[in-house]
């Protein structure tokens, strides 16, 4: 955090608040992230008193932070769920699947407040039926809706753009006004919420007051109000603390519907602390106030030589003995300049403290920025390996050294650049778990998710567009895959379904699955299908062919529609976004017993491993991930089939041959080197053999979208710069390989 | 300069106390719960410490008790700052041997003018 100078008004404290929203705002996700994760994992049955008490430090800790900085529809929210977390954690209730509903809508509801106090759009979130049934809940009735069907409007809460923290504090808003028809509270940017002490009496009846807290349940913008009588009813009266930001005027208008006018009091819950009697360090006499908020302790250590006895809310008498601190004062001048700079968030690894200190959040254009450098320095160091070429090396030994230096260095750090934007694939899996819960509970199916490999990392540009498709498949499995509970126990598996998601390292690319233990796919049901919609499907389609089936436009196996899934658009979708990163999608199935999704997709999109091909004057790429192999043509191995398709022989394998040159219309002006390699690539579960006329070998090239620079060319996925300066194109194997099918 | 221990495991809370402090002119060590503000109470003697109560692995009364069996702490004051002001929680307090306590929400001159009433 970076000081920010600020005028000195009297004792020092002008201080101004929203310095802090944006650490408060970061905190809070981070403790809505940690509860939803518990929450999830939360075993009602044995859950463990540590665990409770986790989940509460969660919503305590957003109350308490909410409060100070002002966030009252925030406060609000959590303190309601902090009170029943409270009789959670001290067993006074058992935990229900309906409170788990409950706390995980309510965090929804967070989620979606504080994205609003930082000033994203969309509708404020209505808690009243939340906070009607936590109150419920804990006051031990039933909530009076299923609330497991809430869909939070959340907006996409700001905190997610990596932005400078300071800097993105002053774009922190509160509510514009206009908005308070709906919102609970209004917040402000200067904390607005009091806490007051409420008297009510001499009653008659003490119960009379009660009516007072039953007025806060009813009406939620009031605030909070917690009982203060702690047995002292017995004068009649009845004492309560109030969290609120309504004007004395309306609360006593609004309590003297209940309780005469001139029976009820307000008073300032006094100064917000206290000191007890006798304690080490407590202040000289102070004026008689009720409970002041703050106290010391009689004869506790700490309290000052010239204490005096004050008045004291429990009715002690303060005037303790004297501490002498000091030897503490004359240590402390010695001490204090090494020690007391905050370097001791260094201290511990595991702490969120640790992290700040050893974490540095920068914006992503600037590592971008620096990704282009690094690319650039790529081609030029390749343009000079290449010139390099012609130069007599044993005469220029030390030029050579260098080169080879120059290499090296640029490798490692394009690698260490590109591990910047690296970013683990528990990112994206941990969407999951809340995902298929309430997908689950929605379908009436029970599916338990595994997940393996989070710590594989991937692109952060890819993490963000994998995602959907991700999500995509996994609720296709739960909506299409998994069956009913009754269906799987009448199969012999166990009532509850397992859906697995595994991401792995292979070589140059990532592999994602995502397999469960469903239905899985019918071959008869497909081909039916796919002859349905007119799509040419004989019965000799081999296995994946069929699967592939799912991949066309339009293709939807379920036979209802439902609102999970199957809305038409699905598979095709997922297909073609995956595409479009240049990755591929293939299927395994086995009915009855489940499926297979293997989504491979390149660690990133910037730098390729690629093979240069020559064909007449042409030099092309073709990414290293798709080449089986490459040989040269004997006499005898090419076949002409059909009319024009030519396929080559291949260890008893025919695959269809591909002339590069009559795909890109080369020009040839050297007839004595035609066409006389193969080079084998694989891509979309089919091998076709690209007919080139020189392999000119293997280098890293830097990808450069066509697209944005020209325009869409068919079969090309791509450009980049060759180290002599001429543009080579990429080829599109997977555009390649679905042409040669037609 | 008189020196603070701070110590909440909210990290915007504690920021906020700190900064209110540094800029009333305190020295300020900050601590992540209580067990790291423990550590921390060897490393350097303090004018006073104030702790959030409710944190993970030691709380506030915890600490309190543990830095009173402190020799060095035994008269040190300790103020609580905490969400609750019944008496439970006063009188856990008291039997702890703190000082004092604070009620959240707290804004920053409140905070100074409590602080104020103990250091001297």
């Amino acid at each position: 955090m970076a000081e920010t100078t600020h005028s000195d008004n009297g004792a020092g404290v002008g201080i101004d608040l929203s310095q802090f929203y944006q650490v408060f705002f970061e905190e809070a996700g981070e403790n809505l992230d940690k509860m939803e994760q518990l929450l999830l994992t939360l075993d009602l049955d044995t859950a463990d008193d540590e665990e409770l008490n986790a989940v509460f430090r969660c919503a305590h800790s957003i109350k308490g932070g909410a409060a100070t900085f002002g966030f009252a529809d925030v406060a609000e929210l959590t303190h309601q769920m902090e009170t029943l977390l409270d009789k959670l954690r001290r067993h006074e209730l058992q935990p229900t699947p309906a409170m788990v509903d409950v706390l995980l809508a309510s965090g929804d509801a967070l989620r979606s407040q504080l994205a609003r106090h930082q000033g994203a759009e969309g509708d404020a979130y209505d808690t009243t039926e939340l906070l009607f049934n936590i109150r419920a809940m804990s006051s031990g009735e039933a909530p009076l809706t299923p609330v497991a069907a809430y869909v939070a409007p959340a907006p996409a809460p700001a905190v997610a753009k990596p932005e400078p923290k300071v800097e993105a504090a002053p774009e922190v808003r509160p509510i514009p006004a206009a908005s308070t028809a709906d919102t609970p509270f209004r917040p402000k940017a200067t904390p607005d919420v009091r806490l007051i002490e409420v008297q009510v009496g001499p009653l008659a009846d003490v119960k009379q007051a009660d009516s007072l807290v039953e007025l806060f349940q009813e009406i939620t913008d009031l605030g909070t109000i917690e009982p203060l009588d702690a047995g002292r009813e017995a004068d009649g009266m009845r004492r309560f603390k109030i969290l609120t930001n309504s004007s004395d005027g309306d609360l006593l208008d609004l309590f003297s519907f209940h309780v005469a006018r001139d029976k009820v009091k307000l008073l300032p819950l006094g100064p917000g602390y206290g000191f007890h009697a006798g304690a080490p360090g407590a202040p000289p006499p102070e004026e008689p106030s009720n409970d002041p908020g703050y106290g010391f302790f009689a004869d506790a250590p700490g309290l000052p030589s010239n204490a005096a006895p004050v008045h004291h809310p429990d009715g002690q008498i303060v005037g303790g003995p004297a501490p002498t601190s000091a030897a503490a004062a004359a240590a402390e001048s010695a001490s204090l300049r090494r020690v007391a700079k905050p370097t001791a968030k260094a201290d511990k690894p595991a702490s969120t403290a640790a992290l700040e200190s050893s974490t540095l959040r920068v914006s992503v254009e600037k590592v971008d920025q620096l990704i282009n450098l690094v690319g650039e320095l790529v081609i030029t160091q390749a343009m000079l390996a290449q010139n390099s070429n012609g130069v007599d090396m044993a005469v220029h030994q030390q030029l050579a050294a260098g080169l080879a230096d120059l290499e090296r260095n640029t490798r490692d750090l394009q690698e260490s650049v590109m591990s910047i934007r690296m970013i683990p694939m528990s990112m994206v899996f941990s969407r999951f778990p809340r995902m298929l819960r309430d997908l689950a509970a929605k379908l009436g199916k029970k599916v338990e998710l595994v997940t393996q490999g989070e710590a594989t990392e991937l692109d952060k540009g890819l993490v963000e567009k994998i995602t959907d498709p991700l999500t995509h498949l996994v609720r296709n499995s739960c909506d299409h895959g998994i069956e009913m509970p009754a269906d799987r126990v009448a199969r012999g598996k166990p009532e509850q379904g397992t859906i697995t998601l595994v991401a792995s390292h292979q070589g140059g690319s990532i592999m994602i699955e995502v397999r469960d233990d469903g239905r899985g796919l019918s071959r008869e049901k497909l081909l039916k299908k796919a002859r349905e919609k007119g799509i040419d499907a004989p019965d000799s389609m081999s296995d994946s062919d069929v699967w592939n089936l799912i991949f066309a436009p339009g293709f939807s196996t379920a036979e209802e529609v439902t609102d999970v899934s199957g809305r038409g658009v699905g598979m095709d979708v997922v297909k073609k976004n995956i595409t479009a990163l240049g990755g591929t999608v293939e299927i395994d199935s086995a009915e009855g017993y489940g499926m297979k999704v293997s989504v491979r997709l390149p660690l990133t999109l910037a730098i390729m491993d690629g093979m240069s091909i020559g064909v007449g004057d042409e030099c092309y790429i073709v990414p290293l991930a798709s080449v089986v192999e490459s040989f040269q043509i004997q006499p005898g191995m090419i076949k002409t089939i059909g009319g024009s398709g030519r396929v080559v022989e291949v260890r008893k394998e025919y695959m269809p041959v591909i002339d590069l040159e009559q795909v890109f219309h080369v020009p040839r002006f050297d007839f004595e080197h035609h066409g006389g390699i193969m080079v084998v690539v694989e891509a979309e579960g089919g091998r076709v053999a690209l007919l080139v006329d020189e392999l000119l070998g293997q280098q890293q090239v830097v990808v450069k979208n066509l697209e944005a620079n020209y325009r869409r060319v068919e079969d090309i996925s791509g450009a980049t710069i060759m180290g002599d300066g001429r543009v080579a194109l990429i080829l599109d194997v997977g555009s390649l390989v679905r042409h040669s099918r037609h | 300069m008189q020196s603070i221990l701070a110590v909440d495991d909210s990290a915007s809370m504690r920021q906020m106390v700190s900064f209110t402090l540094k800029n009333a002119g305190y020295s300020v060590t900050e601590a992540v719960d209580g067990q790291d503000a423990l550590e921390k109470s060897g490393q350097k003697d303090y004018d006073l410490v104030l702790t959030d109560q409710n944190m993970p692995r030691l709380d506030g009364i915890g600490l309190t008790k543990r830095l009173r069996d402190n020799p060095k702490f035994r008269g040190t004051p300790i103020l609580i700052l905490t969400t609750e002001s019944s008496d439970q929680m006063k009188q856990a307090g008291r039997a702890a041997g703190a000082t004092g306590w604070l009620v959240k929400p707290f804004d920053p001159a409140k905070l100074i003018e409590v602080i104020g009433k103990v250091m001297r």
